[in-house]
């Protein structure tokens, strides 16, 4: 995919980069030496737009209504019972 | 875009209690709680410091029946399509879900006593929700909790400002893009569950590798291998679907593994059972 190793010496290690800077699971050194990073060369920040993409697709993707019935008959439920009657 | 507005500090402790999972709660809640210490301020940034404090005050002890149900129903009831949205990436199928989410909502309710108030009650419904799908309908074994306090360290320090593209779009992003939410419901579901399930809570809901250890009840470790392997399943299916509608040309899919082949890998881990499939324990 790119011969950049900035972030990594494989493609795994980069995307695990990329991966973990999106995450928010970096310390600030790290987020910004990749943020500096990306600014800089078009592969990673290839990587990470894909990234970005995918993401935004499987939100958009996932956002289910329940159904219109459903709230209606868990109220009902928990109108039912007391906390102490409930199954556990 | 809720997961935008969730900054990625908020971390809170999830009260899960006894009648969520006995045994395994309580160190988790425990471990939580030593590791929640940016919540208070970054809640405080959400919500009103008032409310806040109002809700730090009640005390879930003395309230009476009605009392708590009206909480619950104020503050828990708001949820349903999002557990429900989850549900469907565990059940399947529209009626499966409607059951989960019916249950997880009547358990939630009858171990709400139990719910720390100011602590993130949607993660609380989700970990309730996820237990319920296990107890319900897969009846598994689960893992051992493990309570390592070194793997709760620099997990979560910091947040890239902006996850918007910067531009430079490739073919194959463009290609993905375009991709109907059928084929990547499809492409989530050809992913074995819980790597599934860490991508949705990671991608979808925003949480952060604690907080999905916790509603999962894995270490860390393993939520970050399931992420990792997941989402590059993930990925390579989404290329390929893509080439297969003609998105994009060979952008699509020219990374390093076939789409069909990590579909095929996906199937046969799927097969093997939640457990067949190796994480890569601790990778830290």
């Amino acid at each position: 995919m790119s011969d950049c190793q900035s972030l990594g010496d494989c493609d795994d290690s980069r995307i695990s980069r990329i991966y973990e800077y999106l995450d928010g699971a970096l310390s600030r050194e790290d987020l910004a030496d990749i943020k500096a990073h990306l600014e800089g060369c078009p592969d990673c920040a290839q990587e990470h737009d894909l990234e970005c993409v995918i993401r935004s697709v499987v939100r958009r993707s996932c956002k289910e209504a329940a159904p219109e019935n459903l709230k209606a008959s868990i109220l009902e439920r928990i109108h039912g019972a007391t906390t102490a009657d409930l199954p556990g | 875009m809720a997961v935008e507005a969730q900054p990625a500090a908020a971390v809170e402790p999830i009260a899960a209690g006894d009648a969520v999972e006995p045994g395994a709660a309580g160190d988790a809640a425990e471990a939580a709680e030593a590791a929640v210490e940016p919540a208070e301020a970054a809640e405080g940034a959400v919500e009103p410091a008032a409310a806040a404090a109002v809700e730090a005050a009640i005390d879930p002890a003395l309230e009476s029946t009605d009392q708590r149900r009206a909480r619950f129903e104020r503050d828990a009831m708001q949820y349903v399509d999002q557990l429900y949205s989850a549900a469907m990436r565990m059940a399947r199928n529209p009626s499966d879900a409607e059951d989960l989410v019916q249950e997880a909502y009547t358990k939630a309710f009858s171990a709400f006593h139990q719910y720390r108030p100011g602590t993130n009650l949607k993660a609380w419904l989700y970990r309730i929700l996820t237990n319920t799908y296990i107890n319900l309908y897969r009846k598994r074994q689960r893992e051992p909790l493990q309570s390592n306090s070194d793997q709760i360290e620099d997990w979560q320090l910091a947040r890239a400002e902006s996850h918007t593209a910067t531009g430079l779009r490739s073919a194959e992003a463009e290609a993905l893009d375009h991709l109907p939410d059928s084929d990547v419901k499809d492409a989530l579901q050809a992913i074995p569950e819980e790597f599934r399930l860490a991508v949705y809570f990671a991608d979808v809901e925003g949480y952060a590798y604690k907080e999905i250890s916790d509603i999962m009840d894995t270490p860390i470790g393993t939520v970050m291998s399931r992420l990792h392997r997941g989402r590059k399943m993930l990925r390579d299916m989404l290329g390929d679907y893509a080439k297969e509608r003609g998105f994009g040309g060979t952008a699509a899919g020219n990374g390093s593994s076939s789409g069909k082949a990590a579909t095929a890998a996906a199937a046969a881990a799927t097969g093997q059972g939640p457990q067949g499939s190796k994480d890569q324990e601790n990778r830290k």
